[in-house]
């Protein structure tokens, strides 16, 4: 197991969500979940902890984080992030499908 | 046949949303309570939010309800310290409310990084279920992927007053691999997979009465089948319980010595087995006279 | 002074004939007799044909050979399309093999590399299939060749059933030679459903204690597709088919293509592409093409090989596959590549690495592949004149100087940016540039598909248009720009990334139209083998370790 943490400058997120939290994705061999919740983080960051079963790849894990950040106003959220070896395009996967939970709801 | 998402291929929360009428499921210890596994962290296994279970209470058909889904893909959908006090939870809720509680079951049973928990958290909730009964509350469990109900929840599924299954379904106490590892190859071949769902799949289980209603793999036709049985309920009594016993005896009997899971089908009515092979729920029912 | 031969290739066949006496009755022998056979047929220097492709092969009589000692048979020079079975790697750990030329290894990659480090893998190359049966006509004409069949009549006639492959291909060159053609046979009957291969071309047949292996190698469980790959096959289908229209086409054996196939009745109709694209296939019966035949999208199919449990579905779609007269499948690997390489639009396959020039291979360290036949599709036919549409287009973007023709053949690469285990697909080498194996090779790196072929990858994170490329550091900068998070990736310039999105040359998914959120399985046209039955109305027999019901 691998654990880091990073914080992100990103546009802040929408005043009103759907949501207070997001979940996306589940935990299981090759996937990952992510939760995004909102509130309580300085307005210009997003602030990302990762927990990953496959040690070793912290560059490309923070370079897929940082261009969410980049392309999605995600300031002043929290993102937790429970992996088990999932590609970096499923991790942009996931946080964009809780992106859109959050801003948008379930449907 | 089914149009839309398939039941089998959503994960525990799609299920969730897709049985609920919308907007209705209200989660109970939800992710940013962060109650993970304290045992897998130690172990360097990923943990999960909601270690495996999502519980909540929900409508469905306008009628109050809990419901519960299990995650399949974390760890096999296996019955940990905290999935296991959530699940004991949420049927002593039903007892307590008065509730209708429906389970969507998606696992292998008690995780074994966590046995002793899993096993009394597994006995505990068979304990509210049958609590649930006694108080004619309904319960029922939705059986609906291949990684089926097995072990301690294969059990605790027959202590529902119903279980709703699809041809994806598996439902058994020892999962294929142990009976070969038991019984040997040349009696059970668990890398035959159409031996493995003729023995313990939706359709083979439905035929034999150990489901109740035998659906489309489509989310619509899951939830129309739990509104229909919502009103139900099966109160345990010593004469029920006998009766059963009988028929199992019955079913032993005749069947005890077959083989061939197509002698079964056959015994169980069904004429023409590569149509009902392939035919889906209500379809596959058609073809088969279903006998006890 | 007259110095050329005469007869003496026929004089050598007809000493090695009566050697073996009463061993055979006419042409028949029984399967007991077959080493005995072998050793008085065979001559050590001899040029030696093993029938076995990725799919058929002619097993009992590799085993048979495989009893044998150096004693009996040396100095084989072996050529055969497939290294697959452990009896063909015994033939080298034994000593028996002086060289060895051959396409493709996949079974036995990692045996193969061993022999390679134990310096017991005497290779001359490895090639492509049409390039080895090419070879066999010029200077690889096998003296014998054991061949497998799928049925004999009394005569000595053979009949090849789904899986013709490269019989012809072999029995051609070596009994027009004067070499000595020895088929194993499942059945001998007295009636055949259709002569493949006349008896004349036939020396020796046995009918084997057990049938042919057969391989199912293209059968895809859709329920293995997973939502990347359904984006990347919605990225391709607008980015590439629908842009150029495709109508010729052949796929390749992953789940890629597969998303691609099962998408068309779908999304593909959805889009109004029916009837535009997609009409003319060369590939196998590939069983997740099901929904869109029987959707009415395809025109043609064919085949290299059958595949195991089409026997059923592709006699009743005689309209769209090639039947022989008894109404069952028909194929045929030579011509099959043949129109692969010169009458289609558009070849798209993966590949386990690609570096960044665009060039690919399936080689590793620990295991050597080869080719099988993607080369020959996945290239550029410079001998290619007629025009399409899509040749047309893809030719004008390549910009093509005065002296190169005016079309292009659309090569593919479809590749996700890391493979299982997060093995990056992008590299800045090729492992099969090592220098172990170049030296095997007599210096030449197997490489599957070159760069300079190359027109198109795509990945999940979009296309990279590398025919639209006018310099090689701008082919780098594309690759880079859709290698994604690997260590190729995370090389590359942003500015020039988005210089190269503003020309077109480099496409996010949202260029080409597609949402990735949309981008799920629930779009293709089944999530199961029993769907795929279930389209063909239970003409498709999947074989057993696919059902499970």
């Amino acid at each position: 197991m691998e654990k880091f943490a990073k914080a992100f400058p990103s546009k802040p997120l929408p005043s009103k969500t759907a949501k207070p939290w997001a979940l996306a994705g589940v935990v299981g061999s090759g996937n990952l979940e992510v939760l995004l919740e909102r509130g309580g983080r300085p307005s210009g960051t997003m602030e990302c902890h990762v927990e990953t079963s496959i040690p070793g790849y912290k560059a490309s894990w923070l370079a897929a984080l940082a261009d969410f950040a980049h392309h999605y106003p995600a300031g002043g959220t929290k993102v937790t992030i429970n992996d088990q070896g999932a590609p970096p395009v499923l991790v942009n996967l996931r946080l964009r499908q809780a992106y859109d939970h959050l801003t948008k709801g379930d449907k | 046949m089914t149009s839309g998402p398939l039941f089998h291929e959503q994960t525990a929360r799609q299920r969730i949303a897709a049985l609920a009428d919308t907007g209705s499921f209200a989660e109970l210890l939800p992710p940013p309570e962060r109650l993970t596994s304290p045992y897998l962290v130690q172990l360097g296994i990923p943990v999960s939010f909601d270690d495996g279970l999502v519980i909540g209470r929900a409508k469905i058909g306008g009628k109050k309800v809990y419901l519960a889904a299990q995650v399949g893909q974390f760890v096999g959908g296996a019955v940990g310290e905290i999935h296991g006090a959530k699940l004991t939870g949420l049927f002593k809720a039903a007892a307590r409310d008065r509730v209708p509680c429906v389970l969507i079951i998606e696992s292998g049973g008690v995780r074994l990084h966590e046995g002793s928990a899993g096993e009394i958290a597994i006995a505990e909730t068979m304990r509210a279920i049958f609590e649930c009964r006694a108080k004619k509350v309904p319960t029922i469990a939705v059986i609906a992927t291949d990684i089926g109900a097995y072990g301690g929840m294969g059990i605790l599924s027959t202590c529902c007053d119903f279980r709703v299954m699809t041809e994806h379904g598996r439902l058994g106490i020892s999962g294929p691999i142990v009976i070969e590892k038991w019984m040997g190859k040349k009696a059970y071949d668990s890398s035959n997979r159409a031996l493995v769902w003729k023995t313990s799949g939706g359709k083979t289980k439905y035929l034999l009465g150990d489901a109740d209603a035998l659906v489309h793999d489509g989310a619509d036709a899951v939830r129309d089948a739990v509104a229909k049985l919502l009103g139900k309920s099966s109160p345990v009594s010593l004469k029920g319980v006998k009766e059963r016993q009988k028929e199992l005896e019955k079913r032993l009997k005749r069947f005890g010595d077959t083989a061939d899971p197509d002698a079964v089908w056959k015994g169980m009515g069904v004429r023409n087995i590569e149509a009902a092979s392939l035919a889906s729920g209500p379809e596959f029912a058609a073809l088969a006279k279903r006998g006890k | 002074m007259n110095t050329a031969k005469s007869g003496l290739r026929r004089q050598n066949k007809a000493q090695r004939l009566a050697k073996v006496g009463k061993l055979a009755r006419g042409k028949f022998v029984s399967s007991d007799k077959v080493p005995e056979l072998l050793k008085r047929i065979i001559e050590p220097g001899d040029i030696l044909c093993l029938e076995g492709d990725n799919q058929k092969q002619a097993d009992f009589l590799a085993n048979q050979l495989a009893t044998l000692d150096k004693k009996d048979l040396h100095d084989i020079h072996l050529v055969m399309s497939c290294i697959t079975l452990p009896a063909h790697i015994e033939l080298f750990k034994k000593g028996m093999i002086r060289q060895v030329d051959f396409c493709y290894a996949g079974p036995q990659g990692t045996a193969v590399a061993d022999l390679v480090k134990a310096k017991k893998f005497p290779v001359g190359a490895i090639h492509t299939y049409n390039e080895l049966y090419a070879r066999y006509y010029i200077d690889l004409t096998p003296r014998v060749a054991l061949i497998a069949a799928t049925q004999a009549d009394r005569k000595g006639n053979l009949f090849l059933a789904a899986n013709t492959e490269d019989t012809p291909a072999i029995v051609e060159p070596t009994a027009f030679s004067d070499g000595i053609v020895f088929a194993q046979v499942n059945e001998i009957v007295d009636r055949l459903p259709r002569i493949d291969i006349p008896a004349d071309q036939v020396d020796f047949i046995v009918e084997a204690p057990y049938p042919m292996h057969l391989q199912a190698l293209f059968t895809r469980d859709p329920a293995a597709i997973t939502d990347v790959q359904v984006l990347m096959a919605m990225v391709a289908l607008r980015g590439i088919y629908e842009k150029y229209e495709v109508q010729s086409l052949n796929h390749g054996v992953g789940f890629n293509t597969a998303a691609i196939e099962l998408l068309l009745p779908t999304y593909g109709e959805r889009l109004g592409l029916k009837g535009k694209i997609c009409k003319y296939w060369m590939v196998n019966p590939l069983p997740t093409m099901i929904p869109a035949i029987e959707s009415g999208w395809v025109e043609s199919v064919f085949a290299v090989g059958g595949e195991v449990g089409m026997e059923r579905y592709t006699a009743a779609r005689s309209d769209v596959f090639f039947t022989g007269r008894d109404g069952s499948f028909h194929s045929n690997r030579a011509m099959g590549q043949l129109a692969g390489h010169y009458a289609i639009d558009m070849f798209i396959g993966a590949s386990l690495q690609i570096d960044i020039n665009g060039n690919s291979s399936t080689v590793s360290k620990n295991r050597i592949t080869g080719f099988g036949g993607a080369p020959n599709m996945g290239c550029q036919p410079t001998g290619r004149r007629h025009p399409t549409k899509a040749w047309l287009k893809a030719g004008a973007e390549a910009n093509p100087g005065p002296g190169s023709p005016p079309g292009r053949k659309l090569v593919v690469q479809m590749v996700e940016t890391f493979q299982a285990g997060r093995v990056p697909t992008f590299v800045e080498q090729l492992d099969a540039t090592d220098p172990g194996i170049r030296k095997a090779l007599h210096g030449v790196a197997p490489v599957m598909i070159y760069g300079d072929d190359v027109t198109h990858i795509v990945t999940e994170e979009g296309i990279a248009n590398l025919a639209a490329c006018r310099s090689i550091a701008e082919r780098q900068a594309a690759i880079r720009a859709v290698a994604g998070y690997t260590p190729v990736g995370l090389k590359r310039n942003k500015r020039e990334t988005a210089d190269l999105r503003a020309r077109g040359i480099v496409q996010l998914p949202e260029d080409v139209g597609v949402r990735p959120s949309e981008a799920s399985r629930s779009l293709l046209a089944t999530q199961d083998i029993k769907g795929l039955v279930r389209w063909s109305k239970g003409l498709y027999d999947p074989p057993s370790q696919f059902v499970d019901w």
